[in-house]
């Protein structure tokens, strides 16, 4: 224990963590603040500088941009009703409207405590439930490890709104990508097409860029006009809550706290859904029920404090079982892989100065999203007020220097685009990309378990049955798909029913 | 009808990922599962799913012709191609980009990059325009070649790769 504790110390105050922490929350605010720029996209551009970094510091680094960015989106949804995040669509609503009766500075404030304090809680959460939770993880088997990332990855595919078989295909599709390479068991080459770049397979840090980043510039460019909105920033000074208004407020937040938790354990769960779930609990539970909408204080610290805790929540699951509870948890899952460290139990023995050190530079990311926030509301104003034609063109300068830093190839620089143009096809197309990238993400553990398990019988399936824990994730994934897609049918059902009935009124 | 013809493009890819799975070479270093194990079950996973998906699209264009509504072929707001050749002209941007990367040098590219992205967002060409993109690439080669020391490509243009 005492040596745990000296480990968030000296994560605390390290000089690594510490300029990790620092960059990490300022560019997360910054980019955050940038519409168009998702908390994934802005972690996945500052993925290929933690290459070269101390373990520790990389995913210190990471999750300060998470962190800071959770925050940095509110900013635009409140002051020009564009969130530039999902995970801040739900603070548009109420932050808006305080914006709209001069009252901007005050739900920047309560989003900014919101957040830290949200933060602050999901920490102690994360540092005391992680490590137990992982030696759950002890009773796994190669069969029970192939079964839960089916059913990571079945999970999020059901979440896809009213498009579970989409969102399973592109799963299936992100574990083909996953088999491109040598093969980890017999060393043989499979579908490189004689690319000597493709041996090692598609670096995860291409996909994520090209899915997320070069995907979204496409859709921006599809959208066409340069939505060249511009903050005042005489209307935006920050206002802090007082102790007697946060003590008012303290049932929004707690509801926060709630569904933060509750979403960051869930595989396939996120910021945005429990952004918007914890604003309508605390609609149901708050005394004035009337004022959500027209500029609740409440309507803007729920959420605000649901996105951060969901922010260090989410990494729960990915630590203690490899399995990230957010999309944007998947990339920090992938700079553990790249830095040679596996997920479970193991990590908690083998690298406990990892993981300790990583808890003490998230909590100074957090106190550094709140005093920075305190300053960084002019140049993050400054930034979003940029003519987006010129931000854009820096934003694909960015992507391709990430991308060509990681291993000098101009190949990949090809196949970033490649993974781009598909993860645009899938946008229009209306398949969810998420169960891809945790596909992509998960598919080496999937496969290489897959195949012990069946070296372990000889190649008989069966395995996958008489294991307990195999048989009941699988049977957990069969139920959220069975669930999901007869939620589906059901909706179109009774949709296509009220339309039919709409049409007869009509004519009568 | 665009998820029709989307399951049938899967269907043919799935059998296509097949064939490449099938001819992935036999190793005595694989289990009772090779290396094509898993591509194989992939393939016919997606392929199953890929008719789960016809089937659904057509059972729903059957329900929505029956009640005599119209079916969407998809697209929104104004013309999709319009739509999608601006989305592809940034790609054909990013494409010129890795083409000339390697010959142009890292900063020539980027100095190009950069006003070509402005020239398609409408930003009219002019001194000004110029002197953003040799900054911008300065910028940037300041940070990641001066500061991060990362190696780029000093590219293969006589005179523009020994001043750099």
């Amino acid at each position: 224990m005492l040596e745990h504790l000296s480990y968030v110390l000296q994560g605390a105050s390290n000089w690594q963590t510490l300029i990790a922490a620092i960059v990490g929350v300022l560019w997360g605010m910054l980019g955050g603040s940038l519409p168009g720029i998702s908390t994934a996209i802005a972690m996945s551009l500052v993925l290929p500088f933690t290459f070269g970094m101390d373990p520790a510091a990389a995913l210190v680094m990471l999750g300060a941009v998470y962190i800071g960015s959770e925050y940095g989106s509110s900013i635009p949804a409140i002051l020009i009703r564009t969130p530039a995040s999902g995970s801040s669509a739900a603070t548009v609503v109420d932050g808006y409207a305080m914006h709209k009766q001069g009252r901007g500075g005050e739900a920047l404030g309560l989003s900014l405590v919101g957040g830290t304090v949200g933060g602050l809680i999901g920490l102690l959460m994360l540092t005391f439930m992680a490590q137990p939770l992982s030696k759950v993880a002890l009773l796994f088997t190669p069969p029970a490890y192939f079964s839960l990332g089916v059913l990571g990855i079945s999970v999020i595919a059901s979440v896809s709104r009213g498009a579970v078989l989409k969102g399973l295909i592109a799963g299936v599709l992100g574990l083909m990508m996953g088999t491109i390479g040598t093969d980890p068991l017999s060393g043989v080459s499979r579908f490189t097409f004689g690319t000597p770049e493709l041996l090692d397979g598609v670096p995860v840090i291409v996909v994520m860029m090209g899915i997320f980043a070069i995907s979204e510039l496409m859709d921006q460019a599809a959208d066409g006009g340069l939505d060249n909105l511009t903050i005042e920033k005489k209307s935006s000074r920050l206002k802090l809550p007082s102790l007697k208004t946060l003590w008012r407020l303290r049932v929004a937040q707690l509801t926060g706290v709630i569904m933060g938790l509750i979403e960051g354990l869930t595989p396939g769960g996120g910021g945005s859904i429990a952004a918007f779930m914890s604003y309508n609990l605390s609609r149901s539970w708050s005394k004035e029920p009337e004022k959500f909408g027209k500029g609740s204080e409440e309507g803007v610290i729920a959420p605000e404090t649901a996105n951060n805790v969901v922010a260090l929540t989410a990494l729960i699951p990915t630590l203690a079982f490899g399995i990230p509870g957010t999309g944007t948890a998947a990339l920090l899952l992938a700079a553990m892989l790249i830095h040679g460290l596996q997920p479970g139990p193991m990590l908690f023995s083998a690298h406990p100065d990892v993981v300790y050190k990583l808890f003490g530079g998230l909590f100074i990311a957090n106190i550094g999203m709140f005093l920075f926030g305190l300053v960084l509301l002019t140049p993050v104003i400054w930034l979003v007020n940029r003519p987006k034609a010129y931000l854009r063109g820096a934003i694909f300068v960015l992507i391709f220097s990430g991308v060509y830093s990681a291993d000098g190839s101009t190949v990949h620089l090809y196949i970033l685009l490649g993974i781009g143009l598909f993860g645009y096809l899938l946008r229009v197309l209306g398949f969810p990309f998420l169960p891809f990238v945790l596909a992509v993400v998960l598919g080496y553990m999937i496969e290489s378990n897959y195949r012990r398990s069946l070296l372990i019988t000889g190649g008989d399936h069966i395995v996958f049955v008489q294991d307990y824990l195999s048989l009941t994730f699988l049977v957990i994934a069969a139920l959220f798909v069975f669930t999901s897609m007869y939620s589906q049918l059901r909706e179109k059902r009774q949709q296509s029913a009220e339309e039919s009935a709409a049409q007869l009124n009509a004519h009568v | 009808m665009t998820n029709i013809l989307s399951g049938l493009v899967l269907l043919v890819f799935s059998a296509v990922f097949w064939l490449g799975a099938d001819a992935i070479p036999k190793s005595p270093l694989s289990g009772s599962v090779g290396a094509d194990g898993l591509p194989k079950l992939l393939a016919v996973t997606l392929a199953v799913l890929s008719v789960g998906l016809i089937l659904q699209s057509w059972l729903l264009m059957r329900r929505s012709t029956a009640a005599g509504k119209p079916v969407a072929v998809g697209g929104e707001g104004e013309e999709p191609p319009r739509r999608h050749m601006r989305a592809f002209g940034i790609l054909a941007i990013g494409f010129g980009f890795a083409a000339i990367f390697e010959y142009a040098g890292y900063f020539a590219s980027v100095a190009v990059l950069l006003i070509a992205v402005a020239i398609f967002y409408g930003v009219r060409s002019s001194r000004k325009l110029l002197v953003y993109g040799l900054a911008g690439a300065a910028v940037f080669y300041l940070i990641f070649v001066k500061l991060l020391g990362v190696v780029m490509p000093t590219g293969e243009i006589p005179g523009l790769s020994t001043w750099l």
